[in-house]
């Protein structure tokens, strides 16, 4: 890809995740053959519908689930195959946020102890050491010292979620995933908790893996964006460059379903026919020609391979890109 | 003339706490809006508003504790407030429909779709098992169903998200209803399928000539649907007007707030000044509610706000509604 | 069709204010007598055996050669028994023992089945099955027989009866803390204190427990009981506690005998205050379940 000098804080390559079904000889292709690197400082949007994998792949990149096949190199190490016990210290430098704060956080402990739970187990701080550092860090998420000694009932859930962020970023990780981190929240909060978000990019060099449904939120806070479509990226490119000029036919109806909230905005709206289909029946050749308005012969045998489209780092798995056939209005 | 009047419309949650002392929660308090034939209202708010609670109270299906204390609702002129149960359930499922969210839920797992949706038609007519039927799949083909008579004999569990909803809409229109009301159509689900099932109703309003209201948490869907808009804080109607209008001209604080904090508006780094707890509906402030959220409020503000015409139609429940300095950029 | 909106929009309006656990017990046991009064039993028998001492007007153990088998009177107000002892005396101090075995038999009951049930529902698996196959095993098997096997083979003391209670009692705790735990360890906040880097002990003690014992813990008045009514029965079966040690079950073993005689209160007496204690912590366990089990609650 670009000659950046700094390497990379997370390489994927070839990551492959299934799921029993229970029933023999069928599984659930939940992420099939990923391959993204994010390097420091650098925010990766990861954007699909349901049943995209795009939340798998984030518990997979943790050792949350385990990976079926793939390489999963984190700071240069590879942890795909580690045993768990050794990915404990690792923890430390990579980190999640949940989606749905109000059931993230250990409901009978307080505030307190969440956040510094992190520094409990990585570091080898003194209680006062502990005590100073998470106060600091409910003053760079915002959150009142008052409510370090509450439960997390007594919270609302934009409280909540910065709780989530403060015990995320404890101990300096090198990597953040935040999972939907703004999905179950108010507008009102949201904006907020986006706010955060931005300012705590800009203050840490870590790498970020923002994944969301929310095209808009994505957007705000990406630096490159990833599009996941049954569980392999068809596109990939800088932000800007997958909402103004998507390659792959999939991005171009998704961001004509996408929903702005400006009544003035004009939308080209290319409703989609039918519905993703089941990650149990993966569809042969290109996974989107059940309802790719462009689809031709060739994409039901063909698997696509993400190659350039547009400048260089823009990059469309879609066989239509050749002939310049992508487009779909 | 109107198709719906609702006026002043307040409910109550009453309930007894731990000592057994009454506690009376104001859950609404003083709701009015109108529905036109053809035009769809898109009431819009955040968790605990009160948007759902105005649909159960409009449609009367509040259950305990929840109850109507004051208001009027004029359905075609009716009060259905006053009216009869019997009365009240010839027009509910008949003139006026009702989709939920959570399709799943909302359909009888033990019976076929077919069977569901004629037997709606037939609880509100005298027609015959042939015509109910003819009728269900000309619905279903409506809705977009693909094999529709096929489709009457599957099952709910059958059926995918955006399936269910469809049905959901289909049941709904089987009685030829005057009024739809939509109470968060879509939350939960893609993207895509929320696009296609907006673009149905939107197309199904405009051809049966009906009156829809679609309540939602989502600017875009209102700014993309709906052709008039209610704001709802703290169990109130704060601002009423066209799309255009109130995106374009906020004259209500609160709504003003909302629009800014939509992704589409946020500016990171501007700090958005919004958020903070609701008031307490147990213990509602004199006044203004939105006054201790209030970034403009004064003194006036502890005495209850006029509803104040701003443009054609465009109403804010502010005593500066109008006047309100233009929002930071 | 509309119940689970509803039930939302009412969720979102009547956020209570938090009560403390004290408080609630309180306000529960103003609502549900029952559990007042259960209570109220409770703390009666416990009285007794606290103060023990200096409520008894007799020794318990103390003959009264000359007055064996004495109906009630104001020197003895429940009589004598065969032995010539007080049995009002032999009643006051035979609270000891109900609280004596049932407290440790129960604490013990916890210590096992707490950590069972926390590492099987957590790991799951084949030991999980086997285990659970195993306590179902014991479960089938009328307990009575059981501990009186036990009991006679390991020796009659009473360290061997509260062990033989505890460890019998053990599944029924392991049960209802893996079934919390089955529906916990997929929750989110698990997932997170893993994310977070929690070594397993640090999940199940620090995360799972203070979340999964609730029901555990509504459980351990009416598992008491159910120890008192089994250390008695053992007693008057003359497993574990002999005569004339002032043990209620082996009291009422020793008035059975007078019973045809027509010396009613020897059996009597001890007998009341037997089913007093095992009503009094059953009403107290029932009106505990009601307040720890927030479904029940909510009905309400």
């Amino acid at each position: 890809m670009t000659a950046e000098q700094t390497s990379p804080v997370l390489d994927v390559r070839g990551l492959v995740k299934h799921f029993p079904t229970g029933k023999r000889d069928q599984v659930v292709h939940a992420v099939n053959g990923v391959n993204f690197s994010i390097r420091p400082g650098e925010t990766l949007g990861m954007v699909g519908e349901s049943g995209s994998g795009k939340s798998t792949i984030g518990r997979t990149v943790l050792r949350l689930t385990e990976p079926t096949a793939g390489k999963i190199a984190f700071q240069g190490q590879e942890i795909a195959e580690m045993p768990m016990a050794a990915c404990r210290p690792l923890r430390a430098d990579m980190q999640m946020v949940f989606q749905d704060p109000w059931s993230a956080l250990n409901p009978r402990m307080k505030v307190r102890d969440l956040i510094a739970e992190p520094l409990l187990l990585h570091t080898k701080m003194t209680r006062g050491e502990r005590r100073d550092r998470t106060d600091e860090l409910a003053g760079r998420v915002h959150l009142s010292t008052d409510f370090l000694t509450r439960y997390p009932s007594d919270l609302s859930g934009g409280q909540l979620q910065r709780v989530c962020i403060a015990r995320a970023i404890a101990t300096n990780p090198k990597l953040i995933i935040l999972d939907e981190p703004t999905s179950s929240l108010d507008i009102s909060v949201r904006a907020g908790i986006l706010e955060l978000l931005a300012e705590i990019k800009q203050q840490t060099e870590a790498a970020v893996l923002f994944i969301s449904h929310d095209l808009g939120t994505v957007r705000l806070i990406s630096d490159r964006i990833v599009v996941l479509y049954l569980g392999k990226i068809v596109e990939y490119a800088d932000a800007d460059a997958v909402f103004e000029d998507a390659a792959h036919p999939y991005t171009q109806s998704l961001m004509s379903a996408h929903l702005p909230a400006n009544p003035k905005a004009e939308i080209r709206r290319h409703v989609l026919e039918g519905e993703v289909p089941s990650p149990i029946d993966m569809p042969s050749g290109c996974a989107f020609h059940t309802r790719c308005p462009v689809a031709i012969e060739d994409c039901r045998r063909t698997e696509p391979q993400l190659e350039a489209a547009g400048n260089n780092t823009h990059q469309a798995a879609c066989l239509r890109i050749l002939d310049g056939k992508n487009r779909i209005d | 003339m109107n198709l719906l009047q609702v006026r002043d419309l307040e409910t109550h949650f009453i309930s007894r706490d731990i000592d057994n002392r009454v506690r009376i929660a104001h859950a609404l308090n003083g709701i009015t809006f109108d529905v036109e034939e053809g035009e769809i209202l898109g009431i819009v708010g955040e968790t605990g508003a009160g948007k759902s609670l105005t649909a159960q109270s409009v449609v009367g299906l509040l259950r305990p504790p929840a109850r109507i204390v004051g208001g009027q609702v004029r359905f075609e002129g009716r009060d259905l407030l006053t009216m009869s149960e019997d009365d009240l359930n010839a027009i509910r499922g008949n003139d006026i429909a009702m989709v939920v969210q959570n399709p799943r839920t909302s359909l009888d797992p033990l019976s076929r779709i077919g069977d569901q949706l004629i037997r709606i038609r037939r609880a509100h007519s005298e027609s015959s098992e042939a015509e109910a039927r003819s009728r269900a799949v000309e619905m279903m083909t409506a809705v977009g169903i693909p094999d529709p008579e096929l489709r009457l004999s599957a099952w709910p569990h059958e059926l995918s998200g955006g399936m269910a909803q469809r049905v959901l809409i289909a049941m709904a229109l089987m009685n030829e209803p005057k009024l739809l009301i939509a109470d968060e159509p879509t939350t939960g689900l893609d993207v895509t399928v929320q696009a296609q099932i907006l673009e149905l109703l939107r197309d199904l309003v405009t051809r049966m000539n009906m009156g829809a209201i679609i309540i939602t948490h989502d600017l875009g869907v209102v700014a993309n649907f709906c052709d008039r808009m209610a704001v709802m804080f703290a169990g109130g109607i704060v601002e009423t007007g066209t799309v255009g209008d109130v995106f374009e001209n906020p004259a209500h604080p609160y709504t003003s707030n909302l629009v800014d904090a939509t992704p589409e508006r946020l500016k990171i780094g501007r700090k958005a000044v919004f958020g903070g707890a609701p008031p307490d509906l147990y213990n509602l402030p004199d006044g203004c509610h939105h006054r201790d959220r209030c970034r403009f409020a004064r003194e006036e503000c502890s005495t209850p706000p006029p509803l104040r015409e701003v443009g054609l139609k465009h109403v804010a429940r502010c005593h500066f509604a109008g006047e309100l300095p233009e929002t930071a950029q | 069709m509309p119940s689970e909106t509803t039930s939302m929009a009412l969720r979102e309006v009547t956020a209570e204010p938090e009560f403390s656990l004290w408080q609630r017990i309180i306000g529960l046991t103003r609502r549900s007598p029952t559990a007042a009064v259960g209570l109220g039993i409770i703390l009666f028998f416990g009285m007794l055996a606290l103060m023990a001492q200096y409520l008894m007007p007799h020794e318990p153990e103390l003959v009264y050669a000359e007055r064996v088998l004495h109906p009630p009177s104001s020197e003895h107000l429940f009589g004598t028994d065969g032995n010539g002892m007080d049995i009002f005396s032999r009643v006051i101090y035979g609270a000891r023992f109900g609280f004596g075995i049932a407290i440790p038999a129960v604490v013990l009951a916890l210590v096992i089945g707490i950590p069972v049930g926390l590492w099987t529902g957590y790991r799951g698996g084949m030991v999980d099955e086997a285990l659970m196959r195993f306590f179902d095993g014991l479960r089938v098997f009328p307990s009575i027989i059981l501990a009186l096997a036990v009991v006679a083979a390991t020796g009659q003391s009473l360290i061997n009866v509260v062990i033989v209670l505890g460890v019998l009692d053990s599944p029924v705790f392991a049960r209802v803390v893996r079934s919390e735990v089955l529906a916990l360890r997929s929750s989110v906040f698990v997932e997170s204190a893993i994310a977070a880097g929690n070594p397993t002990w640090r999940i199940l003690f620090i995360h799972l427990l203070p979340n999964a014992i609730q029901g555990a813990m509504a459980q351990t008045a009416v598992r008491a009981a159910w120890a008192v009514r089994i250390s008695a029965t053992l007693a008057f079966l003359g497993i574990g506690i002999q005569a004339p040690t002032p043990e209620w079950g082996a009291m009422i073993r020793q008035g059975a005998e007078f019973m045809i005689s027509g010396q009613w209160w020897v059996a009597l007496f001890p007998g009341v205050a037997l089913i007093l204690l095992v009503l009094g912590l059953n009403m107290f366990g029932d009106g505990m379940q009601e307040i720890l089990n927030p479904r029940s609650r909510a009905e309400k």
